[in-house]
Parts: C-alpha cells; sequence; structure tokens
C-alpha cells in the first residue's frame, strides 16, 4: 500500500538521478572523442543541448554555444531543470519527502551526492582534466545509490517505482543519444566525413557505456546500421531501448492494477523487434525516433494516470458502505 | 581542555556540569575524565567530524525569511548536558503526574466543567481562551486522554530549582533531534559510552507507535497509522518524516487524504483508497479541517472532525487539547494537580503574575524592567519582553498592549537560568540552556529519559529556540555512582 503522491516523487527521484548520471556519461564520452577528431572535422557544441532536446532553453540564455557555455548549462545550470546539479537537486528534494518509505542510509547517499556536485560544479565547468574526475565520481556515487536500492530495499511496489521511472529515463536518453546523429552535418570529403562518422559512433556508444560490449557482441568496425539496431533492439544490453522496455514490463507485472501498462510495454517493445534498421537515413532515423520518445511519453501518461491519480478512480464511499469495503487491494 | 575561566569568574548562574569551585560534579566526573584524556587537537578534530556527519546525515530545519526558505543544519554542541539517575526519576514523575492531571483538566473544561463550578479555575479565562474549541464540547476521546504528547520545558534556577517553563500540548516538536543527537555523539564519542553508564533514549519511537495504535478505533487489526505534515516547507519537516520513518508509518499531507460521507478517514493510494486508523497531526488546530475550523485552510483534510467525533479515527493530540497550552492557564497547574489528583505538585512552577487580576497587572506595570511579560498564546519565543534587556520605549510600548488586552499576558521574574560547559572557539564556556522532555500518555504514561538540551549559542543569551540562533546538546541520564 502505497501513497499516490509518494509513488509518483519516487519515480521522478529515479529519472532524475538517471538523468543526472546520463548527462555525466554523454558529457565525458564527448569531450573524450574531441580530442581524436580528424583535421577538418569540427563539432559542434550545441549538438549536445539538441540530445537533450534543451536547445530552445540554451539559447535563451546564452549567446553563444561553446564548450563553456555548454558545460555551464548542462553542468551547474539550476535555470535548465536538465543540469546535472539540477536533477540531483530535485532528486534530493524528492528523497526528502521519501525518507520514511526508504532504506536509512538512502537519504544520506543521495544528500553526499548533492553535497559533491555542489561543491565540485564549477570546477568540472572549468578545466576538462577536472570535469572528466568529477563526472567519474558522480556517475560513481550514482552506482552506488542503485547498488543501495537493489541491495537493501525490498522488492516492493516502491522499488518498482525506482525502476520504472530509472529504465524509461534511460530508454528515452538512449533514443536521444541515437538521434545526435541525425543532428550532425558532416563535411563533403568523403575520407573525413566517413573517418568522422565511425569516430561519433564510437563516442556515441562510449557514452553508454556500450563500446566494449558492441566489439563484443557486434563487431570490430562501427556501422551506423549496426550499432542503432545494437542501441535499440538488442535485449542483451541493459541500455537499449528493448532491453529497458522489457526491465519495464517485469516491473508492471509485479504492480498492482497494470494490465494495460503491461500491454502497452510489450506491444512497444515487440513493435521495434520488428522494425527494420537497415535503411534509415538520416532524415527516416529522426523520425523514428520522434516516433519512439512519444511512445514512451504515452507510456509514462498512462503510468501517472493509472497509480499516481489512482485514487481519483473510486468514488468516495457513501454513507452506507461505513468503510467495510476494501478498495481494490491486490 | 581549556575552560574559559574568564567567563566563569564572572558568572552567577548555576552550572549544570561544574560547581562553584569549577570542579565536575558527581555525575560528569567520567565526561570530564575522558575529556582531559582526549589530545589539544583531538576535540577540534571531533568536532569537525560532528559537523560533517550532521551534514551528512542532513538534519535540518527550515527557517522562514524574506529571502525565501532556508534549509539550516541543526547547530550541535558536542558536550553533553548530565544529570544523575536520581534527580532525573523524580523530575520524570514530575512531568507524568502533570500531564495526567492536564487531560483530566482538559476533558473536565469541555465536558462538566466542574472545576469551574468548584471555583477553583476562573471561568474568564475559559472564555477568553484562543485555543478553546466550542467545537470540541461534549466529546470523550478514549481514555479521556486529549493531549497525548507533550513537550514540556524545563530550566533550572540560580538556587538549582528546576522549574516548569511551559507545557507544550499543542504540536511540540524536538523529539527527533533529541534521537539523532545520541546518534551523532555515538558516531564521534563511541569510546565514551563503554566507560560511562549512559541510559538509552532510543525507546521513544517504539512507545509513540504504542501510544498511537492504543488510539486505533478497529480493535485486533494491525492499525494504519498517518503523520500528517503541513509539507517539506515546514520547520520541522526533518522532525515529521524522522518519526514516520522509525514507526514504519504513512507521511501525508492534508491533499492525501480524503473523508467519505461515511465519515470515514481514507488517504490516496496507487490502488485507490484506503483507510486511515490514526492521525498523528502536525499541523495545528486551525488547518486541521477547513469544514469545521479555518476554511481557507489547504494543509488539512475536509471532514476530519465529523471522522473523529464519530469515534472513526484517532487524533494525537486531540483538537482543542491546546486549550492547557495558555500561559494564563500554566499559572493555574499547582491549583489543577492539587483538584483532581489531590497530590502536591512535585515539579515547581515559576511564579507568576496574571495581568488580568488588577492588583498583580498593577505589579507587572510597575516592575516592567525586572520582569519577563509573555503573551498567553505564542509560541518559540515570539511576541515576549525580557523587561531587564528592553529599552524604555519598548517598555512602553508593551505596557500598552497589556492594558489593551490583560487576559493576554502573563509575566514571570527573570530566571538565571543554568549554564554548561559548550565549545566555544576551542575553549569550554557557560551558555544558558533549558531541557524539553516529552510525556507520552493514552492507556499508560510514558516520559522519555532525559529529553532534548536546547543551547543559547551566544554569550549571555536567554533564547535556546533553534529559530532564533540557539543549538543543542545531548542529555545523558547516568547512573549515579554507588
Amino acid at each position: 500500500m502505497m501513497l499516490a503522491r509518494v509513488a509518483g516523487n519516487l519515480y521522478w527521484m529515479a529519472r532524475n538521478l538517471e538523468r543526472a548520471e546520463n548527462t555525466a556519461r554523454l558529457i565525458n564520452s564527448t569531450t573524450h572523442v574531441l580530442l581524436d577528431l580528424p583535421h577538418g572535422a569540427t563539432f559542434g557544441w550545441s549538438n549536445l543541448a539538441e540530445i537533450a532536446g534543451l536547445d530552445d532553453l540554451f539559447a535563451k540564455t546564452y549567446p553563444e554555444a561553446n564548450e563553456e557555455s555548454i558545460m555551464r548549462f548542462l553542468i551547474e545550470d539550476e535555470t535548465n531543470p536538465s543540469s546535472i546539479f539540477a536533477c540531483v537537486r530535485y532528486a534530493r528534494e524528492n528523497t526528502r519527502t521519501l525518507r520514511e518509505v526508504l532504506p536509512a542510509e538512502m537519504w544520506e547517499r543521495i544528500n553526499s551526492l548533492y553535497l559533491y556536485v555542489r561543491q565540485h560544479a564549477q570546477a568540472a565547468c572549468n578545466s576538462r582534466r577536472e570535469r572528466y574526475i568529477i563526472l567519474n565520481e558522480v556517475i560513481q556515487q550514482r552506482h552506488a545509490i542503485v547498488g543501495l536500492f537493489s541491495g537493501t530495499m525490498p522488492h516492493d511496489d516502491a522499488y518498482q517505482l525506482i525502476k520504472l521511472g530509472r529504465n524509461i529515463e534511460r530508454a528515452d536518453m538512449t533514443t536521444r543519444i541515437l538521434d545526435l546523429h541525425s543532428a550532425i552535418s558532416f563535411p563533403d570529403d568523403s575520407v573525413v566525413r566517413e573517418a568522422l562518422v565511425e569516430r561519433i559512433w564510437m563516442s556515441t556508444l562510449e557514452s553508454l557505456s556500450a563500446y566494449q560490449t558492441y566489439r563484443r557482441l557486434v563487431a570490430m568496425h562501427v556501422r551506423s546500421n549496426d550499432a542503432i539496431r545494437f542501441l535499440l533492439q538488442d535485449m542483451r544490453f541493459p541500455r537499449s531501448v528493448s532491453h529497458c522496455l522489457h526491465e519495464m514490463e517485469n516491473c508492471f507485472r509485479l504492480m498492482p492494477k497494470s494490465q494495460q501498462l503491461q500491454q502497452l510495454t510489450a506491444l512497444l517493445r515487440l513493435k521495434i523487434a520488428q522494425h527494420a534498421t537497415a535503411d534509415l537515413d538520416a532524415v527516416a532515423l529522426h523520425e523514428y525516433i520522434d516516433l519512439l520518445q512519444m511512445q514512451l511519453g504515452e507510456i509514462h501518461d498512462a503510468l501517472l494516470q493509472n497509480y499516481f491519480h489512482a485514487w481519483q478512480d473510486g468514488a468516495l464511499p457513501s454513507a452506507q458502505a461505513q468503510g467495510e469495503i476494501e478498495f481494490a487491494q491486490q | 581542555m581549556e575552560l574559559a575561566r574568564d567567563e566563569y569568574a564572572t558568572h552567577s548562574a548555576y552550572d549544570e556540569l561544574l560547581d562553584h569551585a569549577l570542579q565536575p560534579r558527581a555525575a560528569a566526573q567520567p565526561l570530564f575524565d575522558y575529556l582531559n584524556s582526549l589530545h589539544e587537537d583531538e576535540l577540534a578534530k571531533r568536532r569537525q567530524a560532528v559537523d560533517a556527519t550532521i551534514m551528512a546525515m542532513g538534519i535540518t530545519f527550515t527557517v522562514y525569511s524574506e529571502a525565501g526558505n532556508i534549509d539550516r543544519v541543526w547547530p550541535f554542541d558536542p558536550i553533553p548536558r548530565v544529570m544523575g539517575r536520581k534527580e532525573w526519576e523524580s523530575i520524570q514523575a514530575g512531568l507524568k503526574q502533570r500531564l495526567r492531571a492536564l487531560n483530566l483538566f482538559i476533558n473536565d473544561l469541555y465536558n462538566e466543567q466542574r472545576i469551574i463550578k468548584d471555583g477553583v479555575f476562573p471561568a474568564e479565562v475559559l472564555q477568553d481562551s484562543a485555543n478553546f474549541r466550542p467545537q470540541c464540547v461534549g466529546i470523550t476521546p478514549r481514555f479521556g486522554v486529549w493531549a497525548h504528547i507533550c513537550g514540556t520545558d524545563l530550566v533550572r534556577d540560580k538556587d538549582g530549582t528546576v522549574y516548569v517553563l511551559e507545557d507544550n500540548l499543542r504540536v511540540p516538536s524536538g523529539v527527533s533531534y533529541m534521537l539523532e543527537n545520541r546518534q551523532v555523539m555515538k558516531r564521534i564519542f563511541p569510546e565514551v559510552f563503554r566507560t560511562t553508564n549512559i541510559l538509552p533514549v532510543d525507546d521513544y519511537p517504539m512507545q509513540l507507535y504504542q501510544m498511537l495504535a492504543s488510539l486505533s478505533p478497529r480493535a485486533g487489526e494491525q492499525p494504519v497509522i498517518a503523520v500528517l505534515t503541513p509539507g517539506i516547507y515546514n520547520s520541522a519537516y526533518f522532525e515529521h518524516s524522522y518519526l514516520a520513518q522509525q514507526m514504519g508509518a504513512y507521511l501525508v499531507e492534508g491533499s492525501d487524504m480524503v473523508v467519505g460521507a461515511d465519515d470515514i478517514v481514507y488517504m490516496k493510494t496507487i490502488t485507490g483508497l484506503q483507510r486511515v486508523d490514526v492521525i498523528y497531526r502536525r499541523i495545528d488546530d486551525a488547518f486541521l479541517d477547513p469544514e469545521v475550523f479555518n476554511p481557507a485552510s489547504v494543509l488539512g483534510t475536509p471532514g476530519l472532525m465529523r471522522a473523529w467525533r464519530k469515534g472513526n479515527v484517532g487524533i494525537a493530540n486531540a483538537p482543542g487539547a491546546g486549550v492547557a497550552d495558555d500561559k494564563v492557564v500554566y499559572t493555574f497547574v499547582p491549583q489543577i494537580i492539587k483538584y483532581y489528583l489531590d497530590e502536591a505538585p512535585i515539579l515547581a512552577n515559576v511564579p507568576s503574575y496574571l495581568c488580568m487580576l488588577e492588583e498583580q497587572r498593577e505589579h507587572v506595570l510597575a516592575n516592567l524592567d525586572k520582569l519577563v511579560v509573555k503573551p498567553a498564546n505564542e509560541s518559540g519565543g515570539y511576541g515576549m519582553l525580557i523587561g531587564p534587556r528592553a529599552t524604555p520605549e519598548e517598555r512602553e510600548q508593551f505596557a500598552e498592549l497589556i492594558r489593551k488586552n490583560p487576559r493576554n499576558y502573563m509575566a514571570q521574574p527573570t530566571l538565571e537560568i543554568s549554564t554548561a560547559p559548550t565549545l566555544v572557539d576551542g575553549r569550554l564556556a557557560p551558555r544558558h540552556l533549558d531541557l524539553r522532555p516529552f510525556v507520552l500518555q493514552s492507556d499508560k504514561l510514558y516520559a522519555t529519559t532525559g529529553g532534548l538540551t536546547r543551547v543559547a549559542m551566544r554569550k549571555g543569551s536567554l533564547v535556546v529556540n533553534s529559530s532564533q540562533g540557539g543549538g543543542s546538546k545531548d542529555t545523558w541520564i547516568v547512573e549515579d555512582a554507588a
């Protein structure tokens, strides 16, 4: 039995923590790949804001997209609700309302992560070397938090909601990172272009900690079609969209009154498995990803409606009921 | 360990840990032996460790200010306040006696009003009481108990006498800090807990749970208990969440609950509505139920009073319990104890003057420079005048307030409240403090072992409220030496 408001806060806490980690990964791998770019190729920093779907917000506050402004925006800017600092702060605020349903150490861990980011965000913006170390520390602390969840929390509804938040955010981020490729305009020189395309794909896989796995499971060379299929469909890789959806199905199966949500999630996974990735050009990929994000949004909305507003379905008990009715206990 | 001898030299208050020759009192001797065994910079290191621990544990309270709500870290002094078990047990007996009498008094006020008919308590005081709730008349909650949780503020005067300063019967806070202070001490000074026999404090959440469970209208079933909080912006939110967590209770806001036409309280869960049996409310009466009290309140739940009157939900403290949490009522407590229990009060009241009585009012107005004047219904140290420290203009303004509304004011002599050594700039300096034990009553009575010691961190200051710069200490009740 769980309060609807508490359920919502758990879900958002998990999404925010996942987003903070994903942003940290994205920044680290991008910074890394820049060092290897061939002559004549340039990387537009604004792509990073686009991936996060935040280019409009960015353009409002910053006159120019360069490394410094993008880092400020993605790491420490409080007005950007997806910046690492903002996400960690929201997660901490959420956790504050959840202390009674979480293991006692959880608050200390998340509070420590918040204090760490607050103290180091600026240094991470200013220096590439420090940025790498600091963002890695953020990722590690996040891992410790996930470990604490799975190792100490009862695997009850609260646990499933956290897992749901984590996986839907993860799936969403994977689609966004894929979308990066449709946003880049590559140079005309075919040799440079080919090298650049592969570089960017390597960076993409790296940002999802997928490069090593890809080489082991798929191929040594990174080709667009293979990478797209891997990140969308490969059930073995924990950050592929299909894997995330499968995790969500498992969560729903353990949650009360979840039949519709189970169906919705399974259906989307099935459709992804059947979608041919071989002939997707940049435009088609972008359109397809838009569609996927919309469908993930539908699952999100249905989840909100089903759990966080669940009580509205049952009309208030009448005078005759005298509290003898047990409501939808499962 | 260096003592601030210069500060102690000009100091006339009772010190909890040191006698007049600045030697440790018997109960504090093991503590001082321990402190003296620590290397000079060891204490400074521990002090830093305390700060880091409190920061990591996120023990905070919120202060309202014009700049928005600031989440402040709970200020904690690592030097504990120590009291011998024998003295404490006598205080404990006094606390229980007091709450037992106060509950009989509240139940009488809402029912027969025998104490008024017998001429022991003046009807005018009740008539003008801001916390009397006509909506509660005729109700007798289970066990006849209204104030289930009481935080009693105690101070010690110059001659060593312990006085009750006030009884907080509405939504007393601070108990979580009492519990967390002990956790912090155990983490930072684990050695001393081996060498000193310090009585544990951590049974409070279990006692609180049992008290609340005893109020459940559904006997024999595991009760659903909810802690009702005004929300994250309340200064005591940390405590609400902490207690819910410790008890395994649900932390709810008013909008998380609804009351059906069946007069039963439900909370909104992910699977629908679920019945609530007991509410530990941490919001004031006025906001509890917009159907009955303040109609503009968004903190409460419409219909709570209906459900409570029908006996379908237990509420602690009961609505209306605050009638006895009034500084004018306070002055009558010795008579109240005598009247209902036919016992002599174990704990002393501070001698008080009631401004509603003409003779006493004239005395107060003539001696404003020597007295502390308090409004009847404020808490947190707001709206009071500390005569000896006020300017003549402030005293004149206050005299005007008293003449306008005499029922609302009472006055007491300025007590020289006791001190304890407190770590200030690397030295132990005397700082004034009070003690807030917590007392529970349902079918049985319980009082915490010690309580929350609040300390005024500024030199000479008497204001211990956390909202006004106070800090706190761990409170040790130790076995007396054989």
